[in-house]
Formats: C-alpha cells, sequence, structure tokens
C-alpha cells in the first residue's frame, strides 16, 4: 500500500489527537477520580481505626473506672484534708487550734515560704514551709502532740525539731519546729 | 480460456483506496480506543462512588460515637492524672519521718541523773539522713561514764528502728557545779552529743539480699 503525503500528514495529525486525547483522559479524568479514590480509602482506614480503637477506648475507659475507685476516693480524701483559701488564712489558726486541743497554748505559725515539686504528677501541688513556735511545752504533751500531729495531718512533714529548756521554768521548753505541709494549687 | 475484460478498474481501485484510507482506519481505532476508554472510566466512578457512600457510613458512625470517645479518652488521661498523683501522694506521705517514735525513744534513754537541757533535729537529703544533737548535764560519781551510759542507751534504742545508728560525742567535759540528785552530791559533766541515722529499718539479720529484692519488686 504506498501511502502519499496527504496522508502521511493525516496520520501524524490522528496520532497527535490521539495522544492529545490520552493525555487529557489521564490528567483530567481518570486521574482526579484515582486521586479522589485513594484519599477516600485511606480516609476510610483512618476511621476504621479510630472505630476500632474508639471501642478499646471505651472498654479501657470503664475497666479504669472500675479499677481507679481507690484512688478517686483516696484523691478526694487528700484534697479535702485542705481548705479552700489561701494557706497563710487557714494553716496557722488550724494549727493553734490543734495544739489547744493538746494542751499546748501560746502557738505561732509563721509561713516560710513555698515551692513547687519537680515532679510530674505533683504539678498541680505546692510545698508549703511553715515555723512553728510552742513557747510553753512540756516534754511529755509535746510528744503525744507531735504523734497525734503526725497521724492525723498526712500532708504534713517535720523537717526540723527544736527543744530548748526554759531556765525560768524548768517544767517547760521552748519548741520550734519546721513543718512541709502539701497544698493543692487553687 | 475467456476474455475477462474489467472496465470498471477504475473505479474498484478508487473504492479500494477509500476503504484503505489511513485517516479512515485512524478514525475507526480512535472512536474504538475512546469508548475503551470511557468504558474504564465509568468503571472507575463507579467504585469510586460505591467507596464514597461506604465513605459516608462510616463518617456517619464515627459522627455518633465521636463525643463518647472524646469524653472517654478524657476521661482516662483524666483517671491516669489521678492514680499517678495519687501514688505520689502516697509514697510521699509513706516517706515522711516521724519524730514522735524518736522523742519516746530519747526518754527512754534519759536516766534521773541526765538532763536534757536542748535537743535539735533535722531531716537531712529528703529523709535520707537524720541528724540528732543533744546537749545536756550529767551527773552523777563518774559524770562521764553517765554520760557515756545514755550514749550506749540511744545507740540501743534507735538500733531498734533505724539503721546507720552512729551516736558520738562532740563535747565531754566536766563541771566544777556540784548537784544534789535524790539526797546525794554528786559532780557533773556537760555533754553534746549527735546521733545520726538512716530512717529506713535495718534489714532483720535472717534475710538475705535476694529475699528483699524479690520484695521490692
Amino acid at each position: 500500500m504506498k501511502v502519499n503525503k496527504d496522508q502521511i500528514k493525516k496520520l501524524f495529525l490522528s496520532t497527535m489527537g490521539f495522544i492529545f486525547l490520552l493525555y487529557v483522559y489521564f490528567s483530567f479524568f481518570l486521574g482526579p477520580l484515582n486521586r479522589s479514590r485513594d484519599g477516600m480509602l485511606l480516609e476510610i482506614k483512618d476511621l476504621q481505626s479510630k472505630l476500632d480503637a474508639s471501642k478499646e477506648q471505651m472498654n479501657k475507659a470503664v475497666k479504669l473506672e472500675q479499677q481507679a475507685k481507690t484512688s478517686t476516693g483516696r484523691f478526694a480524701a487528700l484534697k479535702a484534708l485542705n481548705p479552700e483559701g489561701a494557706p497563710i488564712a487557714w494553716f496557722p489558726p488550724r494549727v493553734r487550734a490543734f495544739f489547744a486541743n493538746q494542751q499546748v497554748d501560746k502557738v505561732v505559725a509563721r509561713l516560710e515560704g513555698s515551692t513547687g515539686f519537680k515532679q510530674t504528677e505533683l504539678t498541680g501541688w505546692m510545698k508549703y514551709s511553715w515555723i512553728i513556735d510552742l513557747p510553753q511545752a512540756d516534754y511529755g504533751t509535746l510528744g503525744r502532740a507531735i504523734a497525734e500531729l503526725e497521724n492525723t495531718a498526712p500532708l504534713l512533714s517535720i523537717t526540723k525539731l527544736s527543744i530548748h529548756t526554759l531556765p525560768e521554768q524548768s517544767q517547760f521548753q521552748h519548741v520550734g519546729l519546721a513543718a512541709v505541709n502539701i497544698i493543692e494549687k487553687k | 480460456m475467456a476474455l475477462h475484460l474489467n472496465l470498471l478498474h477504475e473505479e474498484i481501485l478508487e473504492q479500494r483506496q477509500r476503504q484503505r484510507d489511513p485517516l479512515k482506519i485512524g478514525m475507526i481505532a480512535l472512536v474504538g480506543c475512546g469508548v475503551l476508554l470511557f468504558l474504564y472510566y465509568t468503571w472507575n466512578a463507579y467504585r469510586t462512588l460505591e467507596i464514597k457512600s461506604r465513605l459516608t457510613t462510616i463518617e456517619r458512625a464515627w459522627k455518633k460515637i465521636e463525643p463518647g470517645v472524646t469524653a472517654a479518652q478524657k476521661r482516662v488521661a483524666d483517671l491516669e492524672g489521678v492514680i499517678k498523683t495519687t501514688r505520689a501522694l502516697d509514697d510521699y506521705i509513706d516517706n515522711r519521718f516521724f519524730w514522735a517514735p524518736v522523742l519516746q525513744k530519747v526518754s527512754r534513754c534519759v536516766a534521773p541523773n541526765t538532763q536534757l537541757t536542748n535537743f535539735e533535729g533535722a531531716v537531712q537529703d529528703e529523709n535520707r539522713e537524720i541528724d540528732v544533737s543533744l546537749e545536756g548535764i550529767a551527773a552523777g560519781r563518774e559524770p562521764r561514764s553517765v554520760a557515756e551510759d545514755l550514749r550506749q542507751m540511744l545507740l540501743e534504742q534507735f538500733h531498734q528502728s533505724y539503721s546507720d545508728v552512729k551516736a558520738e560525742f562532740k563535747t565531754l567535759e566536766d563541771l566544777d557545779t556540784i548537784v544534789n540528785v535524790a539526797g546525794t552530791h554528786m559532780a557533773t559533766a556537760h555533754y553534746i552529743l549527735t546521733v545520726n541515722f538512716n530512717p529506713a529499718a535495718m534489714p532483720k539479720p535472717g534475710e538475705s539480699p535476694a529475699a528483699t529484692r524479690a520484695r521490692k519488686q
């Protein structure tokens, strides 16, 4: 078969048209369709994994709720140990009342400072340092009072204790306590 | 042999040429390809629509569950935080040092012929070591041995509950003062005793280190 010049030209144009058609088809029709389908498949996969994880998460929350009953109760009890308001407002009167109940009078409590915790679990809590001065206490009463204080105030710890005899009143001693109390940040 | 004359030769040739026109063949091929591509596109579009409907169903299901899941996640985080904080607080509470037992032990050691005038106690290094300083006057025929008895008693008492107990005289000096104890005149000595100990209890002699380690785990 002989192909003349005109036919070669037509063939060339047809080929060009075909290539252009393929380009348009893949770039503007099939390409976007496939991309959108792949995107949707990814989204389905993502949502499916979220749905699967959600069931686990819900179960975990229910189980944890049951397991954490003791902890939440204990946490609430520890929080309830310290009343609302600025510690400087309630701690000194509370200490004075406590020692008065233990037959130790004239107690003075001063705030020395406060610091935060380095532990990440206790970032919501602060350490308050107090100086408690007991100018007239006798050793036996003091011992019982300190035992009671240590047993009833779990968030309080005594870091320093000094007892001096009073030359004028040998039955009494002058006592100084440095104590740290943990209080939740408000 | 009969003579066959083809008078339409030129017309037939033209017709054949028309049939073999490359442009026409190309156009037919192009249309064929176009139809195939269209069918392929339609099939893909159908699949995409099916996937889209699946996605819509899943999205609807997720929207229903999402608030509950978010609340559950928040609750889990809160509870984990509460558990960790409670544990840390309990550790802090359990590791506190109690002074009342120390005062009780000291009161058991002080005999009537020894007097304490000064007591200083401090917690060092986050409850790892306790320093106690006792100052007082001992009276007796041998006041120094009375003070030594006090030191021995303190060592004995503190060993019962604490480890690494050390009790040493910082000062022990005779005084010129004579005191009357229960109607008897006695010489006196001034002492300053320092007692250091670790608040952790001594391991019992029968316990092996391996057993202690196993219990800690």
